[in-house]
């Protein structure tokens, strides 16, 4: 076990340099930063449970506030970034301290009202780009614009802010915190009864996954340097981050990037096959693939590893036990 | 007095469920509540576990007034519950479901852990520790919520029918678990329908019905009482109580 | 005047409102299922007067009731399929299956009929009336009338008839209800069915007056849960009182604070009533 996760560490660490392509280097790019968005709507959708379907309002955030700090301030984007995970958290407060003492689905209607409620709001808003969006720098002024021509230097951003979320991620599943959080996604009413404060711990969950995900819009500006209210808000956005996590496992520690590598990869390849327009079936695909997991594989594809595997090692065992008698 | 709950009533709507049931229990002590199904007792069992806000009435403990705290409240000042239909938490192991229990006084992982293991122990539930809840029975999922319960340290334990559907040798397992966990000191509410287990375990006993407490007193002397007869059974039975016992 | 023009307008739209919320607060009441593929559903319906226009040379008459027939079949094999299994499971699975489900639909509509907004044609439900300066196209009259007819007519099914009956009862108390002989599992299906009829009727009656695109259905969908919110969830009543409510808001805020303002004021609204009152108008406590 060890020794794959050596292997795997070690081909993420020497990509770039093994698939010497700005192709390639962009596409690991690309997938790296799904996997941060959508390991950190694992952080509150797969550990604790609650099902946000407008997570792109809190990427949307994180997207424009830097491109609004240098088209505005001339500042280095980066500069944007503490204040969007700011007004993040703020959103979050208004989405969640209401609807979290409630049933669930109320949280999740809420999340893509407040997601729709904003890319609206900013598709008629003049200031911030309105549906023409913003841009940012063309080259670097400085270092701190961190606008790279090569993928490369942002692959590597990107492998250490997903590095240190999986080992937040990590470190807080093993602890109360996590504990609570599968307490909750198990059952609030026995969780209740066991003095999980429930509405608080959502609540937590909610604002660490807000906070990175508008980490991740703001890396996603930082790479494309081009944002628009479809882009950082639209319901695509939100989707990928779900279909991802869930398709690779959502609850567990690694699902989301399994399922950013599948997918990521895979959506390159159908919208180049299918053509610019084939975004359709590429969508029609992903509403298919979710539909198949929610009826069949909830736990996405390391659940099933783990079931098959099991099953295996229990088959192999009475072979051996047939064997021998 | 450990809980003093006092004219109690629960109304759904128009329909009341509970009309005004008061109970006092000391520190140390069984008490069993029993009667017909829809007698209110859940409903009152719920009110006192925090489940569900009483619509008047008062219910103290330790000198808290607990009548409007949350469940995870009653909770953290010591009083445990389990549940008729049991809600184990059915994908985590025996060990992570017992230690969510833990660390509401154990705020540290490894400090859980080994409160958690203890508690498997005490309850038999060792051999099973990592295997997922899910792959338990009911008798396994009940013991196992009673596990789950006593690692939050509670003062008073109120169980719900936590001995419904077990065979006779696992009634007598149950039986003789609750007495272990009486010994420690902890106070016991029990609801239950099956007599045999009222009468050994519960010193006194509170009879429910139709939203209304009829009758308290030693479980002999209430399972003989005509007015509880005639709520199971009906009038013409409580003519005859020898003959009777429901 | 042009404010009371808007004001009718806006109940005659709420009243259609009303009609597609009614069947999503029934199923949301019944089994705490919330269908994010609600919209879909309601364009389903408009695509179905299309076609049945374009290629059937079929008037409101035919699309109508066909609307209502063929949607009410789509939400029993949509329950059959795939609600009644995800029910019983984790709440992932529960959410994510209506949205996904959403997804597939919104993107088979544009692979099937392209991004571009289709209209019925303007002679089906001809005319403009005039009511003391008032003026309504007779397509929003008739769509309002028959909306808010239906959507009675929903509410007496429920509470007056004994299918009704036996839906509010495993609305209220599964187990009790199985008990008594009922069967929960076809109760649920039939309401899927109605809730589909509904919302099919609905699209349909939109398609009248309004443009049809593969578009409609998220914000038609989020238009919904705020009527259920603020109606109060389970109940049907609510749902009508809520839609003229919103319909009402809707118009006014498009007339006085510009067209783009109309979802973004009913979606903060949504948010309000979350904050405030939850339970909505009508609802029942406990949600």
């Amino acid at each position: 076990m060890i020794l794959v996760g050596v292997v795997l560490a070690a081909f993420f660490l020497l990509y770039p340099w093994l698939l010497a392509d700005d192709f390639y280097g962009r596409m690991g790019a690309d997938v790296l930063l799904a996997a941060i968005g959508a390991s950190a709507w694992n952080i509150l959708g797969g550990y604790a449970g609650q099902i946000s379907v407008g997570h792109a309002v809190f990427f949307g955030i994180g997207a424009y506030l830097p491109l609004l700090a240098f088209t505005h301030l001339g500042l280095p984007p980066v500069a944007g970034v503490p204040l969007a995970i700011v007004i993040s958290l703020g959103v979050a407060v208004v989405i969640g301290l209401p609807t979290f003492r409630l049933h669930g689905h109320y949280f999740s209607m809420a999340t893509i009202a407040v997601a729709e409620l904003i890319r609206i709001s900013i598709s008629n808003w003049d200031y911030v780009g309105a549906a023409t969006g913003l841009m940012g720098p063309a080259v670097s002024r400085t270092w701190l614009d961190l606008s790279f021509r090569s993928p490369i230097p942002y692959y590597y951003l990107f492998l250490a802010v997903l590095a240190c979320l999986l080992l937040l991620t990590w470190h807080l599943q093993r602890s109360r915190m996590g504990y609570y959080w599968r307490a909750i996604r198990a059952g609030e009413r026995p969780a209740r009864s066991l003095g999980v404060p429930v509405s608080r711990y959502k609540l937590y969950a909610l604002l660490l996954s807000a906070a990175f995900t508008s980490l991740a819009g703001s890396l996603y500006s930082l790479m494309v340097g081009y944002i628009d209210p479809e882009s950082g808000f639209g319901i695509l956005r939100s989707v990928e981050m779900i279909i991802i996590a869930a398709l690779g496992g959502a609850g567990t520690l690694f699902g989301p990037l399994l399922g950013a590598v599948i997918l990521i990869p895979l959506q390159t390849g159908t919208n180049s096959l299918f053509g610019g327009g084939g975004s359709g079936l590429t969508y029609i695909l992903y509403g298919g693939i979710i539909v198949v997991l929610a009826r069949f594989e909830p736990g996405g594809l390391l659940d099933l590893w783990r079931r098959t595997s099991q099953r295996w090692s229990r088959w192999r065992e009475k072979a051996a036990v047939g064997h021998a008698a | 007095m450990l809980l003093s709950a006092r004219e109690v009533t629960r109304s759904f709507g128009s329909f009341v469920a509970l009309a005004g049931a008061s109970l006092d229990v000391g520190e140390g002590e069984i008490v069993g509540l029993i009667g017909p199904n829809g007698a209110g007792k859940s409903t009152f069992f719920n009110c006192v576990a925090g489940d569900v806000p009483p619509t008047s009435g008062r219910i103290v403990f330790s000198d808290v007034d607990v009548t409007h705290a949350s469940a995870s409240a009653h909770a953290r000042l010591g009083i445990g519950r389990t549940f008729q239909v049991p809600a184990t938490f059915e994908e985590m192991s025996i060990l992570d479901n017992v230690m969510v229990g833990a660390f509401l006084r154990h705020h540290h992982r490894g400090e859980a852990r080994a409160a958690a293991l203890d508690v498997i122990e005490f309850t038999g539930l060792k051999a099973l520790a990592q295997a997922p809840a899910k792959s338990l029975g009911t008798p396994g999922r009940k013991r196992l919520e009673i596990a789950r319960v006593l690692a939050t340290e509670p003062k008073l334990l109120l169980l719900d029918e936590a001995l419904a559907g077990l065979t006779p040798g696992e009634i007598q397992d149950a039986i003789a678990l609750v007495r272990r966990i009486h010994a420690k000191g902890v106070t016991i509410v029990i609801v239950e329908h099956i007599m045999e287990v009222i009468l050994t375990l519960a010193e006194r006993v509170l009879v429910f019905n139709q939203g209304l407490t009829i009758a308290s007193g030693k479980p002999r002397e209430v399972v003989n009482d005509p007015a509880v007869i005639e709520a199971y059974l009906g009038r013409r039975h409580a003519r005859d109580p020898g003959a009777h016992a429901p | 005047m042009t404010v009371i023009q808007v004001i009718v307008g806006g109940l005659l739209l709420g009243a259609v409102y009303a009609l597609f919320s009614s069947g999503l607060t029934l199923i949301w009441g019944m089994m705490n299922v919330i269908n994010f593929a609600h919209g879909e559903f309601v364009m389903i319906g408009m695509y179905l007067a299309f076609l049945i226009v374009t290629y059937l040379h079929g008037g409101p008459l035919v699309f109508g009731p066909a609307a209502a027939v063929l949607l009410f079949l789509f939400g029993i094999v949509v329950y059959y399929s795939l609600i009644r299994h995800v029910m019983r499971g984790p709440m992932l699975a529960q959410i994510l299956s209506t949205f996904g489900l959403a997804l597939l639909i919104r993107y088979l509509a544009f692979w099937l009929f392209s991004a571009n907004f289709k209209t019925l044609p303007d002679d089906l439900l001809p005319g403009v009336f005039n009511v003391g300066g008032i003026l309504i196209g007779v397509p929003q009259l008739v769509s309002g009338i028959v909306a808010i007819v239906l959507t009675i007519g929903l509410h007496l099914l429920l509470t007056r008839t004994a299918v009704g009956s036996q839906l509010l009862a495993v609305a209220e108390d599964r187990e009790a209800a199985m008990l008594m002989g009922i069967r929960p599992d076809r109760m649920q299906a039939i309401a899927w069915g109605l809730s589909g009829a509904g919302a099919g009727i609905a699209g349909a009656l939109i398609a009248t007056f309004y443009y049809i695109s593969p578009t409609v259905g998220e914000s038609l969908a989020l238009t919904a849960f705020v009527v259920v919110a603020l109606g109060g969830f389970g109940s049907v009543p609510g749902a009508l009182a809520a839609g003229l409510a919103i319909g009402v808001i809707q118009s006014l805020s498009a007339y006085l604070l510009g067209p783009v303002y109309k979802d973004i004021v009913v979606y903060g609204l949504f948010v309000a009533i979350l904050w405030v009152r939850p339970e909505g108008l009508f609802g029942k406590a406990g949600a």
